[in-house]
């Protein structure tokens, strides 16, 4: 425990904890246009194994990394539009179908892995994007500008979607489809239309936050390889209270508390580890419990829009 | 009230209706029976894994020494079937009785949470041989078999000590149980008994299948100065992985020679010989023992070995091999033990 | 004018039927990409979990947690919460049971089976309550402390099995597998069939579901939950003490989930061990919603779905399939059901569908005879 309290490990800490927060924030946004839109889809981890396996396939195929991930975006939006059929045209119960995605989606890696790679085969996936002056610059740079990136997108996409979602006419539309879908229908929005959208874009950043996983962060790919992150990002949505904002405190806190645990567990602990692994997990919780923000949802979530009906 | 009572007649009549379609094919299963007594030389074997033939670690190892069996005795004297992805005992026992009740030989169940279900469905066929590991306790058609982790663990521990420039080795754990505990412990007093004031951190992750957290593991561990790293189980590759893409870092595997994922990174690997315990437990048949018998993989019966990757033969210092060679040899000669603590472990 | 045909239920199964086509339709592409023969495998899939007694009887042995954990989620859902914590609640049910029942060896079956029980009931019930509560006071989502608490209790589990509770005999013979010693025989459930695992657990499954159909519709509680799923503003103004009826409903599928981990370790394996939970906490889930979340329409719906893991399982051994196949044929078995749900609750839409194709059809003729 000698270097405990070093500057080298705060910097340790913290620059782990950004890379590890990207396929959360990835994966969360996308979430939370779909729920602001009145569909929750428990799927996510089905669709994240589909974009990892084909970014990590394109890329072990061509060598190119960007095809990869823009192959990965093309199939989550397919797996959207999947669960939109299911979810949005057929009205199915949205709790159900998202677990049938999620087991369709780790199904479905799991054979295309076995049927056209056969072996665990490593790939060489995005370099560190050094950004010049930023990166140069002590502790700084290290923490926020010695990453790939993806790891950037993931950061920009969150004022970004701050500003879609409420400085936009779709973004509107998508929070007025999610709470009072009737008076959208009313005023001549598609309440279906929107819905789809929303759910293919967000399923496309389900398969980039996959895609980050295989081509960003592990260079290779195995069966399983999301081991229940897009769960944990579903569940970093209701953290966020279906804000970017709220999903980006939401992811920091969870990976900084995982990276917190893996310094300490590397330097050196007297207690059972388990206690180290699930402590974000409990901070997760806590925090939120503690935070005691306003309740709020989308109004419409979970509830298929059915014309004429009061839902 | 009348909604349930529609489902419920619709869900009978499925059931109903799947039940006149069963009647008209007739189960491939009962065929094969056929098939088997006309060929009663053959030895059938079966295999159930926790996860898959292809996770480069203690279930490929085991399907790779089935199917150099296989290989060796002739493709028409061996046949095998495999079954994969039954972490869970429930799974798990259906497929070993439908095996056993199939007529195979041997089945092999290729993880210690099989030994309950293994000792209750071997009670009704007495007449086939199972085995599953690691464990110890066997019945009169059960072979245990237990690799005996530490030793390697030992060898590369040394080799660890003597290979490090920054005086820290990394482990990355899975989860603190069977196969695990014994090669870390085994790997700690390697390092001790070569350098004792290299430091061995261990951290874990909790899991046998998080690549990815094994490999922010392994970034942190080298991060906080370690620049050899080590570790077990499935999930071991995605470390690996994150270890290659640093200059000047070593890996040592373990189950498996896993050097084909990071041939430059990969110094050296413990590998599991499962064909010897395969052929042994087949032989041992033939010879009408069904089981009983407690098998462990070692160094001294050559079931385990220590394999240096050809590539990165000349960056380790003939002076680190030497000493691995004096353990190796005290180990095989029985002169040197490595014991494992009989408490549990409290970290 | 077609309402009552499209009603009636010989056109509901051929919806049902329609749907598990569709899915094994496409499941059959999957077979077909991995080298099978996608007749001889279904044959087999629908054929092994019914063709033999051991086929029965491993169904019901699938079924038996997936209904105790149905019950459950029928329970939550009709109160209003969705429950995904299962798997936590089945792991801290199971291990509870191993404790109590290694703690008092000596104890006569008749007090320590039902102790035993009732022990993994309130471990459940437990860890399922504090998601209500974080819910109800502290306004956590459920979603969100459900998945939490599930790895926390994985881990928790873990370190019980692998520390103060692994069977002692691991450690004396250094090998340290994960698992708990065996529990003392008398509380074992009572195996049905010879040679066969099913046990008493699946019987009382069945009488728990008419105890949850009494529950529900029967009493005044029961009535206050499902009025509180129906509209909680409602309820509030009515003078229903919402909070309270929420803590209820995941509690109570907590102590189901938690009974489920306990029927587990007494029927089936005897002890705790690793990866004791073969995913049931989702697919209760799955079980429920088939079964209309009715209590006794989850009886058919866990056994089909018991047999369908069953013979996609076998299936995978008999044509020699990559396991994940299995996995991806569920999901679509999932897929098209929850979709075909929409006709069953409507089926006039399908005549509607009908006439509008025949319709077009007709038109397209026409337009095609004339010639223009």
């Amino acid at each position: 425990m000698e270097d405990v309290i070093s500057q080298g490990l705060i910097v340790g800490i913290l620059a782990t904890g950004i890379r590890l927060a990207t396929p959360f924030l990835l994966a969360a946004l996308g979430e939370m246009f779909t729920q602001r839109s009145g569909v929750y889809n428990l799927g996510i981890e089905g669709i994240m194994l589909m974009g990892a396996f084909m970014g990590f396939f394109v890329t072990w195929r061509t060598g190119n990394p960007y095809l990869g991930i823009l192959v990965s975006l093309v199939v989550g939006a397919l797996m959207g539009l999947l669960m939109g059929i299911v979810s949005i045209t057929f009205k199915a119960e949205q709790g159900i179908s998202g677990i049938g995605l999620y087991m369709f989606g780790w199904g479905l890696s799991g054979l295309l892995f076995r049927l056209y790679v056969g072996a665990i085969t490593a790939i060489e996936g995005l370099r560190p994007l050094r950004i010049p002056g930023l990166s140069d610059i002590p502790y700084i740079g290290t923490i926020f500008f010695s990453h790939n990136w993806l790891v950037y997108l993931a950061y920009i996409l969150v004022p970004i979607t701050w500003i879609v979602l409420y400085k936009t006419t779709w973004g509107l539309k998508v929070r007025a489809v999610g709470t009072t879908p009737e008076a959208a229908d009313t005023l001549g929005v598609s309440v279906d239309g929107i819905r789809y959208q929303c759910l293919i874009l967000g399923s496309m950043l389900a398969g980039l936050a996959g895609a980050y996983l295989t081509v960003g962060q592990a260079n290779m790919y195995a069966d399983y390889i999301t081991a229940g992150r897009g769960f944990i990002a579903v569940a970093l949505v209701y953290f966020g209270r279906w804000s970017p904002l709220g999903i980006l405190a939401g992811s920091l806190l969870f990976s900084m508390a995982d990276s917190f645990q893996l310094w300490v567990q590397v330097l050196g602990i007297s207690v059972p580890y388990e206690l180290a692994v699930i402590l974000p997990y409990v901070i997760t919780i806590v925090a939120l419990a503690v935070s005691f923000g306003r309740v709020w949802a989308p109004a419409a979530l979970g509830r298929p829009y059915e014309r004429g009906t009061r839902g | 009230m009348k909604e349930w009572k529609k489902i419920l007649t619709i869900l009978v009549a499925v059931t109903f209706l799947a039940t006149l379609a069963a009647c008209g094919g007739k189960p491939a299963t009962e065929t094969k029976k056929e098939g088997e007594t006309k060929q009663p030389e053959k030895i059938r074997i079966a295999l159930v894994l926790p996860s898959t033939v292809d996770d480069m670690a203690w279930s490929q190892s085991m399907y790779e020494g089935l199917k150099a069996v296989q290989e060796k005795l002739g493709k028409d004297k061996v046949e095998i079937a495999v079954s994969e992805r039954l972490g869970d005992a429930v799974n798990a026992g259906a497929a070993i009785r439908q095996y056993a009740s199939q007529g195979y030989d041997i089945v092999i169940a290729h993880g210690a949470q099989y030994q309950s279900v293994l000792r209750e469905i071997a009670a009704d066929f007495p007449k086939t041989t199972f085995a599953y590991g690691t464990g110890f306790q066997t019945a009169p058609n059960i072979f245990a078999y237990d690799p005996q982790a530490q030793e390697g663990g030992y060898l590369l521990g040394i080799l660890a000590a003597k290979m490090t420039k920054s005086g820290i080795v990394g482990i990355v754990g899975p989860v603190e149980s069977g196969d695990a505990i014994k090669y870390n412990n085994g790997f700690q007093q390697g390092v001790a008994a070569a350098k004792p004031d290299v430091k061995v951190r261990i951290a874990y992750t909790g899991s046998f299948n998080n690549i990815v957290g094994a490999g922010e593991l392994a970034k942190v561990h080298m991060d906080a100065g370690a620049d050899i790293l080590t570790g077990s189980s499935q999930q071991a590759v995605g470390a690996i992985r994150a270890v290659a893409e640093r200059s000047g870092k070593y890996w040592l595997s373990t189950d498996m020679d896993q050097s084909s994922i990071a041939p430059n990174t990969v110094l050296a690997a413990q590998v599991y010989h499962w064909e010897k315990v395969v052929e042994k437990m087949v032989s041992l048949r033939k010879q009408g023992v069904l089981g009983g018998q407690h098998l462990m993989l070692s160094f001294a019966d050559g079931t385990l070995e220590l394999k240096y990757n050809p590539k990165l033969a000349d960056k380790i210092p003939q002076e680190a091999k030497d000493a691995v060679e004096k353990a190796r040899q005290q180990i095989v000669s029985g002169s040197l033990k490595i014991e494992l603590p009989k408490e549990q472990p409290k970290k | 004018m077609n309402n009552q045909i499209a009603k009636s239920w010989f056109v509901q199964v051929l919806i049902l039927l329609g749907a598990l086509a569709g899915a094994l339709l496409i499941g059959a592409i999957l077979l077909i990409l991995a080298g099978s023969d996608p007749i001889k495998a279904y044959s087999i899939m629908f054929t092994g979990p019914i063709g033999s007694e051991f086929g029965l009887t491993e169904t019901l042995v699938r079924a038996t947690p997936l209904l105790l954990v149905g019950l459950g989620i029928v329970i939550s859902f009709r109160s209003g919460i969705l429950n995904i914590g299962g798997e936590g609640q089945i792991l801290m049910g199971a291990i509870t049971a191993s404790a109590v029942a290694l703690l008092l060896p000596g104890w006569p079956k008749v007090i320590l089976l039902p102790l035993v029980l009732l022990a993994s009931c309130v471990a459940g019930g437990i860890w399922g309550g504090i998601a209500g509560w974080l819910k109800a006071r502290l306004a956590v989502n459920e979603i969100l402390s459900t998945v939490m608490l599930n790895q926390i209790a994985l881990q928790f589990y873990l370190y019980l099995i692998r520390g103060p509770l692994i069977d002692p005999q691991e450690v004396a013979y250094g090998t340290g597998v994960p698992q708990t010693a065996m529990v003392p025989e008398q509380v074992w459930l009572t195996r049905l069939v010879p040679g066969m695992r099913l046990h008493t657990g699946f019987i009382l499954a069945l009488i728990l579901a008419i105890v949850v159909y009494i529950f529900l519709w029967r009493t005044t509680i029961g009535y206050r939950m499902r009025a509180v799923g129906a509209g909680p503003e409602a309820s509030r103004y009515g003078g229903i003490r919402v909070e309270f009826y929420l803590i209820l409903a995941i509690a109570l599928a907590g102590a189901f989930a938690g009974l489920a981990g306990a029927v587990e370790v007494l029927g089936v394996h005897h002890r705790a061990l690793e990866s004791l939970s073969a995913g049931y906490g989702f697919s209760g889930i799955v079980a429920a919603l088939f079964g209309r979340l009715h209590p006794l329409g989850t009886i058919p719906a866990a056994i089909l779905l018991g047999a369908l893991i069953l013979g996609a399982d076998m299936m995978q051994r008999a044509v020699n399939v990559p396991a994940a196949i299995v996995m991806a044929i569920e999901g679509l078995v999932i897929l098209f059901v929850v979709s075909s749900d929409l006709l069953l609750r409507k089926p006039e839409l399908l005549t509607r569908i009908f006439t509008r194709y025949i319709s077009t059809r007709i038109k397209q003729t026409k337009e095609a005879g004339t010639g223009v």
